[in-house]
């Protein structure tokens, strides 16, 4: 009879004993079956392919036999059509959406009926600003950051005698490069870059013409200007074109946030000495295992919760200082290229 | 057989064909929350579908229609943050629209200038007031009680756009067909000389036209609003060639006095049912675009193409 | 007083449309030269001269178009998929012989712009129908085939690159690039062809009236047909250009062009239901709005001013083009009737 209820017992600690050791360990049990969505602000550009990369690198090492889907919007229909993919994927009962969010705040109501029906909603590299309908946002680099980064390099180009410069940003509601100027301006005040003068922001909308006679337009107007400052991929291989064929490139300089294979020949030619990015690949793994894990359990969306993420290494989801409200999973440092270390980057 | 009749079936033959595949395709498909989906992921688009209708059986057009429903979308929005109370907010952002319209109507109808010109101008310019008020902010934080109008069903699943969908469909349906005015609109749309010659007060019935449609946008701006829950100075953007297609798959000619509402009643429940087919096939936008596209030729081609057999089946030369 | 009356005779008010658009044009620059300083520079040329001259090629093709009555919308697409089509054919063979890839540049531009052709001259389907189809099919060909690639000026030869700082005759401060030079001679070959030659003048006729056209026997099908061929074989150009000032070629190329075009052909005073208007009147359209866009930007008007005070002066530009025109109008038919009156009144 104790025989029995010692077995029994410890049949009913061994069933137990999984769970206890899973949850909130961080640590992802591969295999399941999670149907994900990853969904960029619009398909067509090289950040986004990466980051496609990147999740689909993570699906494969967490074995999960759900295909993830890649779906985005055409870039002008990007705010219509993102609501849509997120509506019609509630709509299929998926697990997951990873969604680089270029909608602003006008996602929250269908983010929210995804989050009504259970579906972790992760975004990456651009959040929902009020963070309602969202799960968690894995940032790549801290938003505050960022502005400091940038107004070293403005600093850096022009040098200590500072100058006049003025920034190419994308689209006028693209949360993330707004939150990118305002930090940048807060950094500005400190007295380290009193003699920087911000002339103007103009917006490319992430078009690549429209970037260029924005561009244009700059050199024009601003004759004394010394660096433009383009935190946008598509933005700064068009302003650094316009500025070479300006051949403005020894008195103008360009910098921002760009893709080395895109930026290679102007930085070897002095256009654009210096500009930084992350890894969009790591940014799409870390985004597919932190939505993966939320979504299988092993993970919770709470301030403090530890997880592993793969060959990425330990996280911790955190408050975002950058927003009101939020979480954040902050994937780590950029880095600044020049001409030094591009041209191994660029491979 | 009359030719548009012929239109109407071939267009309910599609629809019929789509929604098979949809439900054979999708096992989501089926279901009254997708449906409703369906209707209110385009629901203001469609709206402003049933009177760009009556201005391009007029044989105008009205390309500003998005720009106005960003624009009204704007002043209601400007105006709420500035701290008008959001009901005064809305007349506001409907006004905007009126004087939109009253404006396309003035430089169209009586200084006589061509509405692609006018219209045109319009969009760029509509749009940049929209911006001036907005610039780069968003702005939302609206009532509850117009958010969850924009969002959730009023009468059952139903919700407000869908239902003001219906109503105006049903008015549009008999203002179109069963009232003078419409065919005053016809008239106007066949031979605007000869209507001027008969006594048709030809500018009042353009001025109607375009203020109504300015008008209507400017209700279905207010109403994405609320769907969205935020407002931007890119709302919409875009939305006038998705409402021109779905008029023209309707069977309305181009060149105005042709076409009616139940082609495109059907249209838009074709284009609605087959982006929803596809959105849930996870085919992308992109390809939704062509497909539609595609559509649009193959809808005309194909009847003219039978026509030419049937033709020369008869042995007739035409 | 007796040369007026010759003019008033011998020249009609149609013609004189572009003179009061050029007009338009001189009065725009003076206004803005008063308000900017550094405004009258070789530099303010260059910059309108450079967005114009891809919207001018454009609406060379697109007049041709809206004179036989139709339009054609998918000049944007066309354009963006031979933009990238050879952007990446030249990236990836970097030995391409210029004129080859310009060539082929036009070449598929044609062969876009036939099956427009074909669908409305033989389909029977009419152009707004057409085009508003196969700009979507055209672009959504392109994101397919393109796989989220952008063509980056690493990968293009030196003399592409180049291609638009090339200084073909300068003289003095004035640098004269290569692409206006292009637009310039293209609407000065479109112009005397459409006007001396006889075969041109069906366009104008089967815009006019077509049902008269065919009943007096032209090819009214060959004629729409030419037309959006050319207009395709232009936006093909186009692309190349496009490709050359702007180097980096995303799937969104030229996105939008056809807004412009439209904008440029209808300021110039081409009539849209079609059969009259000048090749040369859509050009100064062009120049009209180029001139309008880039000296917003020049002002310091906050960037979210300059849509709406564009949008407003497009439509000012086109109220007075046809208010000087209708008083054009009322003083030639005045001077006509007072012409017959005294003939009849010497008549026996």
């Amino acid at each position: 009879m104790s025989k029995l209820l010692m077995g029994v017992a410890a049949a009913a600690l061994l069933t137990l004993l999984p769970q206890v050791a899973t949850a909130d360990d961080g640590m992802a049990t591969p295999g399941k079956d999670v149907s994900m969505v990853l969904l960029p602000k619009f398909l067509g550009i090289l950040p986004f392919d990466q980051a496609h990369k990147g999740a689909e690198e993570a699906a494969q090492e967490l074995k999960n036999p759900a295909k993830l889907q890649f779906l985005g919007p055409t870039p002008q229909n990007s705010v219509a059509g993102q609501i849509e993919i997120v509506t019609n994927a509630t709509t299929q009962g998926v697990k997951a959406i990873l969604l680089s969010n270029n909608s602003g705040d006008q996602i929250v109501p269908a983010a929210k009926a995804a989050q009504a029906k259970g579906i972790k909603v992760v975004t990456w590299d651009s959040p929902i600003p009020s963070s309602e309908g969202e799960d968690v946002f894995v940032a790549q680099v801290d938003f505050g950051d960022i502005g400091k980064v940038m107004a070293d390099m403005t600093l850096n180009l022009t040098g200590p005698e500072g100058g006049e410069f003025a920034i190419l940003s994308a689209s006028p509601d693209a949360a993330n490069q707004n939150a990118w100027i305002a930090a940048m301006k807060v950094a500005l005040k400190d007295a380290k870059y009193a003699k920087l003068k911000l002339d103007d922001i103009v917006y490319g909308n992430d078009e690549s013409e429209k970037s260029y006679t924005q561009a244009q337009a700059l050199l024009d107007k601003y004759p004394k200007i010394k660096v433009i400052m383009a935190p946008t991929s598509v933005g700064i291989v068009a302003a650094a074109k316009a500025l070479q064929d300006e051949k403005l490139c020894d008195k103008v300089k360009i910098s921002g946030l760009g893709l080395p294979s895109e930026m290679l020949a102007y930085t070897k030619n002095g256009c654009a000495p210096e500009f930084a990015l992350w890894s969009f690949v790591d940014l799409g793994y870390l985004a597919y295992t932190t939505a993966y894990q939320l979504a299988t359990g092993t993970l919770e969306a709470k301030e403090g919760a530890k997880f592993k993420a793969g060959r990425m290494g330990e996280f911790t989801i955190t408050k975002d200082p950058t927003r009101a409200k939020g979480l954040r999973v902050l994937m780590g440092p950029f880095t600044i290229y020049n001409k030094d270390n591009v041209e191994a980057a660029a491979k | 057989m009359n030719s548009l009749r012929r239109w109407e079936t071939l267009l309910f033959v599609l629809l019929l064909a789509v929604v098979s595949l949809n439900a054979t395709e999708s096992r989501y498909y089926l279901g009254v929350g997708n449906f409703i989906n369906l209707f209110q992921l385009s629901i203001e688009k469609s709206i402003v579908a049933l009177m760009m209708a009556f201005v391009i059986i007029g044989a105008e057009i009205d390309l500003s229609v998005a720009s106005v429903m960003g624009l009204a979308a704007c002043v209601m929005a400007y105006t709420f943050q500035q701290g008008a109370p959001l009901p005064l907010a809305i007349l506001l952002a409907l006004a905007a629209g009126v004087l939109a319209g009253l404006n396309n109507a003035f430089w169209i109808a009586y200084v006589g200038l061509p509405s692609l010109a006018v219209t045109l101008a319009g969009l760029i310019g509509y749009r940049g007031l929209a911006r001036i008020l907005v610039e780069d902010r968003a702005i939302g934080g609206f009532p509850l009680w117009f958010n969850a109008l924009g969002q959730q069903g009023l009468i059952g699943p139903l919700t407000l756009s869908i239902m003001i969908f219906v109503i105006l469909f049903v008015f549009f349906a008999v203002l179109l067909h069963a009232s003078a005015f419409g065919r005053l609109v016809y008239v106007v749309g066949s031979n605007v000389e000869a209507a001027r010659y008969s006594g048709v007060r030809v500018a009042r019935v353009k001025t109607a036209l375009f203020a109504g449609s300015a008008c209507v946008s400017a209700l279905a701006g207010v109403l994405y609003a609320a769907r969205l829950g935020s407002v931007r100075g890119d709302m919409a953007e875009g939305f006038e060639l998705d409402v021109i297609t779905t008029v023209l798959l309707g069977g309305v000619s181009i060149f105005g006095g042709k076409g009616n509402m139940v082609g495109v009643g059907l249209s838009l429940l074709l284009i609605l049912n087959l982006r929803n087919g596809m959105g849930l096939a996870d085919i992308t936008g992109n390809t939704q675009n062509y497909v539609i596209g595609g559509l649009l030729i193959l809808s005309v081609l194909v009847p003219n193409i039978y026509q030419d057999i049937q033709n020369k089946w008869k042995g007739r030369e035409r | 007083m007796a040369r007026v009356n010759w003019l008033r005779r011998h020249v009609r008010p149609e013609q004189l449309r572009e003179l009061s658009l050029l007009a338009l044009i001189v009065v725009a620059v003076m206004f803005f030269g008063s308000m900017i300083e550094g405004y009258y520079s070789f530099r303010t040329f260059n910059r309108i001269a450079s967005s114009v001259a891809i919207i001018g090629v454009v609406a060379v093709g697109q007049t041709l178009v809206v004179l036989t009555r139709n339009i054609d919308l998918s000049v944007g697409s066309i354009a963006g998929f031979t933009a990238f089509f050879v952007g990446t054919l030249i990236a990836n063979h970097n030995g391409v012989n210029p004129l080859l890839a310009v060539a082929i540049s036009i070449a598929i531009g044609g062969a876009l712009g036939v099956v427009n052709g074909v669908l409305v001259a033989w389909g029977r389907v009419p152009a707004v129908v057409v085009t508003l189809g196969t700009l979507a099919i055209y672009r959504g060909v392109l994101v397919d085939l393109s796989g989220a690639k952008t063509v980056t000026t690493d990968s293009l030869p030196q003399w592409l690159v180049d291609l638009p700082r090339l200084n073909i005759a300068p003289v003095g401060d004035l640098d004269v690039r290569p692409l206006f030079v292009v637009a310039v001679v293209i609407v000065i070959l479109f112009q005397f062809g459409m006007g001396y030659l006889s075969f041109a003048r069906r366009f104008y006729a089967i815009g006019s009236n077509p049902e008269a056209a065919q009943l007096i026997g032209l090819p009214l099908k060959r004629v729409v047909f030419i037309a959006f061929v050319v207009s395709g074989a232009l936006a093909g150009l186009a692309g190349f250009m496009t490709l050359a000032r702007f180097g980096n070629i995303t799937v969104e190329a030229g996105r939008g062009l056809e807004l412009n075009v439209v904008a440029a052909v209808v300021v110039g005073g081409v009539n849209i239901f079609g059969g009259s208007g000048r090749v040369t009147g859509a050009m100064l359209g062009a120049i009209m709005i180029g001139t309008l866009e880039q000296s917003l930007f020049r002002l310091g008007v906050s960037e979210f001013w300059r849509d709406a005070l564009l949008g407003l002066l497009i439509l000012l530009a086109v109220a007075s083009d046809a208010v000087i025109l209708k008083r054009l109008n009322r003083i030639w038919a005045r001077t006509e009737l007072k012409r017959i009156d005294s003939l009849a009144e010497r008549a026996p």
